[in-house]
């Protein structure tokens, strides 16, 4: 029986079996999701009614900010933060998570492929990153405020850590679930460690991997806010940080609202790769079974 | 014995393996098995199940390192996995991530076989084996069957002289199973006798073995304890498989299985 898919084979004779589906999937969305959407604006809408404006603004009045902020924010020059605008601090934030996401996961897949196959490096890796992947990565911050100072290199440095955790515990993870059979036949057909490593090791693990970088894509855009919040001179989280100082609660909705918008689209181009990348395996098939 | 003039093409001289378990105790897999394969020879290696006709299959592919003896295959001794030893595997081996004929093109691709040649040639082992109509599938859109005859056709194409088949029909349906044989048998065929590749093909199943094979060796406790030969003319349809000296041989391996008590039929208890 084939290893895992459970997909009901074809008949031995017959036609060519179906495919297709799995590529064009991605954006197949659910039809109950708009509606969970409408109901999340219909409830905020309703509250917004009964409950003070500078304690809750009404959906269109953030709206309505998000677009007047867009470009230019006068009012945050007001508040110390010169030539700063929503789009431009989206972009500083953006900037830093990209780099973060990057770097961290492809040294943490790196290692966490590495000490995958090796014992020895997995025994010596293994605790440092279990006991970083347990303590909460934004106790840090204080300390890399220290060390780096409130420049781009400490938010970075955190989500890079964050990442590079995730990415390695799910490296790790496909590497061990790669049935050895596979290298082995790779083996025999005349295949070796350059070619075992880029036509076994890299697809097999290939749906595990994009999988915990996607997780570690949504963590990272709230992460970097954190830390921007905690210490920054510019970003998105800066721009939270001044707004809160001023209750200014409309300012702070727009900025969240901008940075959820960034998150979601982040996270469809990453779920429009994962299913391209993983187009033979099932178990990335988003959307319904063709 | 049956003995050879040609060189062997596998030739094994107090081969063994031992395996250590995790409580520290030792397991005797293989030991003391001395066996010569010539070339084109079809052989079948039956036992019953934990025998180490399995461990000894992985070692002549270089999967497992012996740990006593000798291993050769064509006059070298046998140092890990090759192309010059298609291996069939017992569990499924397509790759999931490659379409079934780049499948059956990658050991090709792997001595930098050109995309169009190898891609003519894999088309062309599919269709031996009846799959031409699925060659750009998914292994995931395949059945069991299916899959195996991708694997025989994944090693045929490789252009190996010898093949290592381990129990790879076990998991399939009585019917899936005679196709198979067919299919293999045709292979092993092409090009005429003196092009036969050698073949070991480890099974539990009497009736593959005797439907197969030149000849069968039974082992038992890690040690070969027979070598039939075995001259019916093929291909060997039921009635081949009813002729007396067939049924003897079915007799005698039914045995080794302790299946029977009896070598013969007609001797008394």
């Amino acid at each position: 029986m084939p290893i895992g898919w459970p997909v009901p084979p074809p008949n031995e004779a017959g036609t060519a079996p179906s495919r297709g589906g799995a590529g064009a999937a991605w954006w197949r969305i659910d039809p109950l999701a708009p509606a969970g959407y409408a109901l999340l604006l219909l409830i905020w809408q309703g509250l917004s009614l009964v409950v003070p404006a500078f304690s809750l603004p009404s959906p269109l009045s953030v709206l309505a900010r998000l677009r007047e902020d867009f470009f230019a924010a006068p009012d945050l020059a007001f508040y110390g933060l010169d030539n700063a605008s929503l789009f431009n601090s989206m972009i500083y934030t953006g900037e830093n998570v990209l780099v973060a996401v990057v770097v961290g996961g492809t040294l943490g897949a790196l290692a966490g492929l590495v000490t995958g196959r090796s014992a020895v490096l997995r025994a010596l890796l293994d605790p440092v990153m279990m006991t970083a992947g347990t303590v909460p990565i934004l106790v840090a911050a204080p300390f890399l405020l220290i060390w780096f100072g409130v420049g781009r290199a400490s938010s970075v440095l955190l989500v890079t850590f964050y990442v590079a955790v995730i990415l390695y515990l799910a490296a790790q993870r496909a590497s061990d679930n790669l049935e050895p059979i596979y290298e082995d036949a790779a083996r025999t057909l005349g295949a070796r460690d350059w070619a075992v490593l880029r036509d076994v090791v890299l697809p097999g693990t290939v749906p595990e991997i994009l999988g915990g970088l996607r997780i570690a894509l949504a963590g990272a855009w709230g992460l970097e806010a954190i830390a921007e919040l905690l210490g920054a001179q510019r970003g998105i989280g800066k721009v939270i940080e001044v707004l809160a100082g001023a209750t200014e609660v409309r300012g702070i909705l727009a900025c969240l609202l901008l940075l959820g918008f960034v998150a979601v689209g982040f996270d469809a181009l990453a779920g429009a790769a994962f299913a391209r990348l993983s187009v033979w395996n099932q178990r990335a098939r988003i959307g319904g079974a063709a | 014995m049956n003995m050879v003039a040609t060189p062997a093409m596998i030739a094994l001289e107090g081969a063994g393996r031992v395996f250590h378990r995790a409580d520290g105790g030792r397991v005797v897999a293989v030991q003391e098995v001395s066996l010569a394969v010539a070339e084109g020879e079809f052989v079948c290696v039956v036992g019953p199940s934990g025998c180490g006709k399995s461990t000894l299959l992985q070692m002549i592919a270089g999967l497992l390192a012996p740990t006593a003896g000798l291993l050769s295959v064509g006059g070298a001794p046998v140092a890990g996995p090759g192309p010059d030893r298609g291996v069939v595997f017992q569990k499924d081996s397509v790759f999931p991530w490659m379409r079934a004929i780049d499948n059956v093109a990658y050991g090709l691709r792997c001595r930098g076989v050109g995309r169009a040649e190898r891609r003519a040639v894999a088309a062309r082992y599919l269709d031996a084996v009846g799959l031409g109509h699925v060659a750009e599938a998914w292994p995931r859109e395949l059945s069991g069957g299916m899959l195996k005859r991708v694997a025989v056709a994944t090693v045929f194409a490789n252009g190996a002289r010898v093949l290592l088949l381990d129990e790879p029909f076990g998991a399939l349906d009585y019917v899936t199973k005679r196709q198979l044989h067919e299919v293999l048998l045709a292979l092993w065929a092409e090009g005429g006798t003196g092009a036969r590749r050698t073949v070991m093909f480890v099974t539990h199943d009497v009736d593959e073995a005797l439907t197969l094979a030149d000849r069968i060796v039974v082992m038992n406790a890690g040690r070969v304890v027979e070598d039939i030969a075995v001259r019916a003319p093929r291909p060997r349809d039921t009635d081949a498989l009813l002729r007396p000296e067939m049924v003897a041989h079915k007799h005698l391996l039914l045995r080794h299985l302790g299946l029977e008590r009896l070598a013969r039929p007609g001797t008394a208890p």
